[in-house]
């Protein structure tokens, strides 16, 4: 793969103003409801389907030659598919019947069953003839998205937990994740934080030697790696992501065989991240064994120009604890440990009303005092104009009590005499926010910490060296009065130089822009 | 982001109170920090952030105090102690238990010196070590201590902890805070962190005025960046320059060319350009790059300060500053009959656009200048006339509503560009010559930011603003590119659920099942500038997976047997974010089918699988 062409650019980085073959897309089939779909173009007939590759969803079927080439956030209508051979070919498995409406299409009743990638695993070999023109169905349609760390976070093919935007948002906005920054992580799992820091550290395709943004990645599980491996691929950011098939307790984070990532930031989301903290030290970790074995120095994964930001990713306290404690004894600094609470909030209309349509969600009780008194008034005035005719107490007492119970739910006159549809249902009471049926409570623990780069003995003289004490002019911060006195006396003996030394500042200032310009 | 202070940046040094001291290092100064002390800047210009320095008593003969770097093992020598002790055990991961006494009775009290690992008083043992202690000590007292207070304050720690009465009657818990307090008064130690956005954000939230930055905690800023998607760019595509000769005018003008256009986000800042600072932190164009080497801060300091010179006239960027300054400035480098240029480049003429053309903020503002004073903090100020290299200059545009919607409508858009033949100039004054040069420049700048604007395709819309938010969609979302997202922080919800429901299901249903009189007929194009009417503000079709949410990080104390979530945490506002994405709906009437929950227990409910109402089939299907 040679992705410094724009063509290889991955469409998380830079999806261009339109659909492409061969790249990501995602479908949005209702609101919170996503499908990444591999765009391709149709070659024949594909897998019984006339129009090429077509994927089914029970929004209808969508050809992938009527979602190629259109702009991002496009509308796109089902078409009616022509199943051609589809039908007499394959084989009638149980239940098939009842996948089928009565026009004879195909009916995917479940979006999560279905799997893309399998429908479009071979191009049909036996038609010659090219891919059907598709024809718009009458209803039906999703939109076509460019792929984003968040919607793929929420579609991607689960394969283990995986980090969702509210902590990897906050997470990488703590460890600095910025352009050209590279990052340690660990494990790769599912690959939905390897996916946002990629867009994070992303400053460009590194040419051959060059130094970019990177994303350093390890999982030690076989499968997990493979597929990760693989959709990194298929995204377009092999180039960004460097993935790694290693336990990293045992073996560590250096890369291409010893070789340091010279990383400044490292997210762990492990079981246990103390395990993995001390091959990240500065220096050669007490007790680390085998490492001399080969006679090679010990190198540390973390740049030594840097301060390192970390944060590991914990659902226990327990696994708070032992990390925070490993990290004070391997010398991290300003630890820091939060849970994220993330809330969604949906926002409705609180539609109660005694002249309410009766829709769902519509409660027909009184909207407030006035309502409710009127109501009851001309209940009353009714039983008495009913109670008029008739004097027998016992029995009209108890009907009326009914009736009077069926008006005020509602359901009785009043409806009859005003069948109300609203003309502005939108319009109608009042809006509202609330939250989720269900939230989440907890998703882990996230330590913070720094390990700064070292600083010798040696630095500290070249330092000074370079900053020599002595020249100090003026007093920058809050000052107590003792020394804002000092300060007071000092100036008004030096008022007498004052010009002077003016003079001496303008030159040196003139000394320094020569420096600059030169 | 540097790892070391580098001469002239802007640092919060961060006491034990916990309270920052934000200022900028300038390197041969004296650095106060009050009560704590004072020390040279130059001890720690050039020195990692992140460390922890100690004030040293001061040595014969110097008036300031040197400073010791706190090693992490001395930081953290109380926790470690109490670690090891019954009760409250926890793993040690494998490292040294260095020989630290400790106690096991809970009813003592330990002071550890932490350089030597001695213990320097007990509670129980007070007695022998100072009788006269266990008095309690007046006010005026402390501050005699604290005066001649040696040991980086230590010793009045001890001496105040011992003189407190109620000691020994305190458990260890209300000790150990007890002993907190009276830490972060007196010990003598300092922190020096970098002013990124995340500290800056934190700093201005917690101790200065946070309504400034409209209360947007950390995990806003996450937010907002993450789901405005935005991030670098692409690499810097300049326009080639026209090199118009001063007689031409607007016709000269290099044109916006739109298929260069690439990776920018509009964004409607009220945080005085905090949140533009997080997104150009997130795009890499918020520090300066410097050579990762220990010889880098020279560089910065020729930078950074604020007489820099600069060598071409492309700094130029705010031409619609007016400072006195300007003038001198500009005349001695417009002479345009001399070109002198010192690296021999060709200067770039009037009309030259300094602006990249691909990872751009674009800030849209209300006001006639736009309130971006925060970026000051990152060496970049908006209103500097002669501003030295900063990536911010070619990366960040702005522009005035008005010019935006209205342009003919403002002057510098507007007035055509001052012409004159060479002769004509040669007759001026180099003051005239500065002024039509500036003149020209501005011009063509801000003809180039507006048509930009206008042209459209944004990747992103993100906002952090006072204004309502609807009425900013209703002139922003066409500018937006399809499947573009859009990420509105508020720091109350109603303004986002005003406009969540611009976008409700009886809206969207109605809108598309040709309900609408007035869209009737209207073409895509006409409907995706509807211009709002009092039913419908927005065209409820323009936008996908309209959501709100909150966040809020709790935090945690994490010590040996008292772990537990803080107590207090900030109140007040507690922000929102808007999310959407820029839909492009297909023209004509588009009905939803859907079939759902229905196969396999009853075949022929699927014949019945509705078809309808786009919307409300979907929302149906939502809850299906
Ligand atoms: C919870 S998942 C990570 C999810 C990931 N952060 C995401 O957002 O998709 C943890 C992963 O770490 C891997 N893992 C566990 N221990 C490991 C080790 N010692 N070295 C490498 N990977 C490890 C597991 O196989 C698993 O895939």
């Amino acid at each position: 793969m040679a992705p410094t062409t724009r063509q290889g650019i991955s469409p998380f980085l830079e999806p261009g103003p339109r659909t492409k073959a061969n790249s990501l897309a995602i479908l949005q089939l209702s609101r919170d409801n996503f499908l990444p779909v591999h765009l391709q173009h149709a070659t024949g007939e594909h897998d019984g389907y006339a129009e090429g590759v077509v994927v089914n969803t029970r929004f209808g079927s969508f050809p992938h030659s009527t979602m190629i080439g259109v702009p991002w956030g496009s509308q796109i209508r089902a078409s009616k598919v022509d199943t051609g051979s589809r039908g007499r070919k394959r084989k009638r498995l149980p239940g098939d019947d009842a996948g089928r409406d009565e026009n004879g299409n195909e009916v995917e009743a479940d979006v999560a069953e279905l799997e893309i990638e399998t429908e479009s695993a071979e191009p049909t070999t036996d038609t010659p003839s090219g891919p059907k023109q598709a024809i718009a169905a009458s209803s039906g349609f999703v939109h076509v998205l460019p792929p984003t760390p968040e919607i793929w976070t929420t579609s991607l093919p689960h394969r283990t937990q995986v980090v969702y935007t509210p902590d990897y948002s906050y997470i990488l906005h703590r460890i600095r994740a910025r352009p050209g920054a590279v990052i340690i992580e660990a494990g790769a799992g599912s690959g939905s934080f390897s996916h946002a820091s990629a867009r994070a550290v992303y400053n460009g395709y590194p040419k051959e030697g060059e130094r970019k943004g990177k994303v350093i990645s390890f999982e030690y599980h076989e499968e997990r790696y493979k597929k990760m491996k693989q959709e990194l691929s298929q995204h377009g950011l092999e180039g960004i992501v460097h993935l790694t098939h290693r336990d990293v307790y045992k073996g560590g984070f250096l890369i291409n065989d010893g070789e340091s990532p010279e990383a400044e930031a490292v997210f762990l989301d492990l079981p246990a991240p103390w395990d993995a903290l001390p091959a990240l030290s500065r220096r050669r970790p007490e007790g680390a064994e085998g490492a001399d074995e080969s006679g090679k120095p010990w190198v540390s994964p973390l740049n030594s120009k840097k301060n390192a930001y970390i944060c590991t990713f914990s659902p226990c306290i327990e696994q708070v604890t032992k990390t925070v404690s490993a990290m004070r004894r391997l010398g991290w600094v300003d630890i820091d440990m939060v849970e994220i609470a993330n809330r969604k909030l949906h926002t409705a209309r609180d539609r109660v009303g005694l002249n309410m349509p009766q829709d769902r969600g519509v409660n027909n009780s009184a909207r407030d005092v006035e309502e409710a008194i009127s109501k009851l008034a001309e209940i009353e005035e009714k039983f008495r104009q009913h109670a008029r005719p008739s004097r027998s107490a016992a029995n009209t007492s108890s009907k009326n009590g009914d009736d009077g119970k069926a008006t005020s739910n509602g359901k009785g006159a009043s409806r009859e005499e005003e069948t109300f549809t609203s003309s502005r249902p939108w319009a109608d009471g009042r809006l509202i926010v609330r939250g989720e049926p269900e939230i989440k409570t907890h998703t882990s623990y996230l330590v913070f910490a720094i390990l700064p780069r070292e600083w010798s003995e040696e630095d500290e003289a070249a330092a000074l060296a370079k900053y020599p004490l002595g020249q100090e002019q003026a007093v920058v911060g809050d000052m107590d009065k003792a020394s804002r006195k000092k300060l007071r006396q000092e100036l008004l003996k030096k008022q007498g130089d004052k010009k002077q030394k003016k003079k001496e500042k303008a030159e040196k200032l003139d000394e320094k822009m020569d420096e600059t310009s030169g | 982001m540097a790892s070391v202070v580098r001469p002239n940046t802007w640092v919060a040094l961060k006491l034990p109170s916990g309270i920052s001291r934000v200022i900028q290092i300038a390197p041969n100064t004296t650095i106060s920090l009050g009560k704590y002390g004072s020390f040279p800047a130059n001890l720690i210009i050039g020195r990692p952030y992140h460390l922890t320095f100690e004030l040293q008593d001061k040595l014969e003969g110097e008036d300031f105090s040197r400073l010791r770097i706190v090693p992490t093992t001395e930081l953290y020598a109380e926790i470690f102690a109490d670690e090891v002790s019954p009760g409250c055990s926890t793993p040690t991961a494998g490292a040294n238990e260095a020989a630290i006494p400790t106690t096991a009775d809970a009813e003592d009290y330990t002071l550890i010196d932490a350089e030597t690992g001695n213990v320097v008083a007990r509670s129980n043992l007070a007695t022998a070590i100072d009788e006269t202690a266990r008095q309690t000590l007046t006010q005026d007292e402390i501050e005699e201590l604290k005066r001649d207070g040696t040991n980086a304050g230590k010793d009045v720690i001890a001496k105040l902890l011992l003189s407190h009465t109620a000691l020994d009657q305190k458990t260890s818990f209300s000790l150990a805070k007890y002993k907190l307090m009276k830490t972060k008064k007196y010990i003598r130690r300092f922190q020096v962190l970098p002013m990124d956005v995340a500290n800056f954000a934190n700093w201005q939230l917690e101790e200065r005025d946070s309504s400034r930055i409209l209360d947007m905690r950390a995990e806003m800023i996450g937010l907002v960046g993450c789901w405005g998607n935005a991030h670098y760019g692409g690499e810097d595509v300049f326009l080639e320059d026209p090199r118009a000769s001063t007689e031409q005018g607007q016709e000269a003008c290099a044109a916006v060319q739109e298929d260069l256009l690439r990776g920018r986000w509009l964004v409607v800042d009220d945080t005085c350009g905090m949140l533009v600072a997080a997104l150009a932190e997130r795009m890499g164009v918020l520090n300066p790059e410097y050579p990762d080497s220990d010889a880098e801060d020279s560089a910065l300091s020729a930078a950074a300060a604020e007489t820099a010179t600069e060598e071409s006239n492309t700094a130029d960027a705010q031409p619609q500053q007016q400072q006195p300054d300007t003038e001198m400035a500009d005349a001695q480098e417009d002479d345009g009959l001399h070109p002198t240029n010192p690296h021999n480049k060709p200067r770039p003429s009037d009309f030259a656009i300094p602006y990249s053309q691909t990872n751009t903020i674009t800030v849209v503002h209300a006001a006639s200048q736009p309130n971006l004073s925060f970026l000051n903090y990152w060496g970049f100020d908006h209103t500097a006339p002669n501003h030295p290299p900063h990536p911010l200059l070619s990366h960040l545009l702005t522009l005035s509503w008005l010019q935006l919607l209205q342009p003919s409508l403002d002057t510098s858009y507007s007035t055509p560009p001052l012409v004159a033949t060479q002769q004509e100039l040669a007759g001026w004054k180099p003051s005239r010559r500065g002024n039509f040069h500036r003149k020209r420049r501005r011009f063509a700048r801000t003809r180039h930011v507006v048509d930009a604007a206008r042209a459209g395709n944004f990747s992103g819309l993100i906002c952090a603003s006072t204004m309502d938010p609807i009425s900013i969609l209703k002139h922003a979302l066409h500018l937006l590119a399809g499947g573009a997202p859009i990420a509105i922080y508020s720091p109350t919800v109603e303004p986002l659920a005003a406009l969540a429901d611009c976008f409700s299901v009886p809206r969207r249903t109605a809108w598309t099942s040709g309900q609408v009189a007035e869209i009737v007929g209207k073409s895509g194009e006409e409907l995706e500038r509807w211009a709002g009417s009092e039913d419908f503000p927005l065209n409820p079709t323009l936008l996908l997976g309209v959501s709100i949410q909150t966040s809020r990080a709790r935090r945690w104390q994490v010590l040996p047997g008292r772990t537990h979530p803080l107590m207090m945490e900030r109140g007040g506002a507690e922000g929102y974010v808007f999310t959407a994405w820029r839909a492009k709906p297909a023209e004509g009437r588009v009905e939803a089918k859907g079939k759902f929950k229905r196969r396999k227990t009853e075949p022929g409910a699927v014949a019945g699988a509705a078809e309808g109402d786009a919307e409300e089939v979907k929302a149906a299907a939502e809850e299906a």
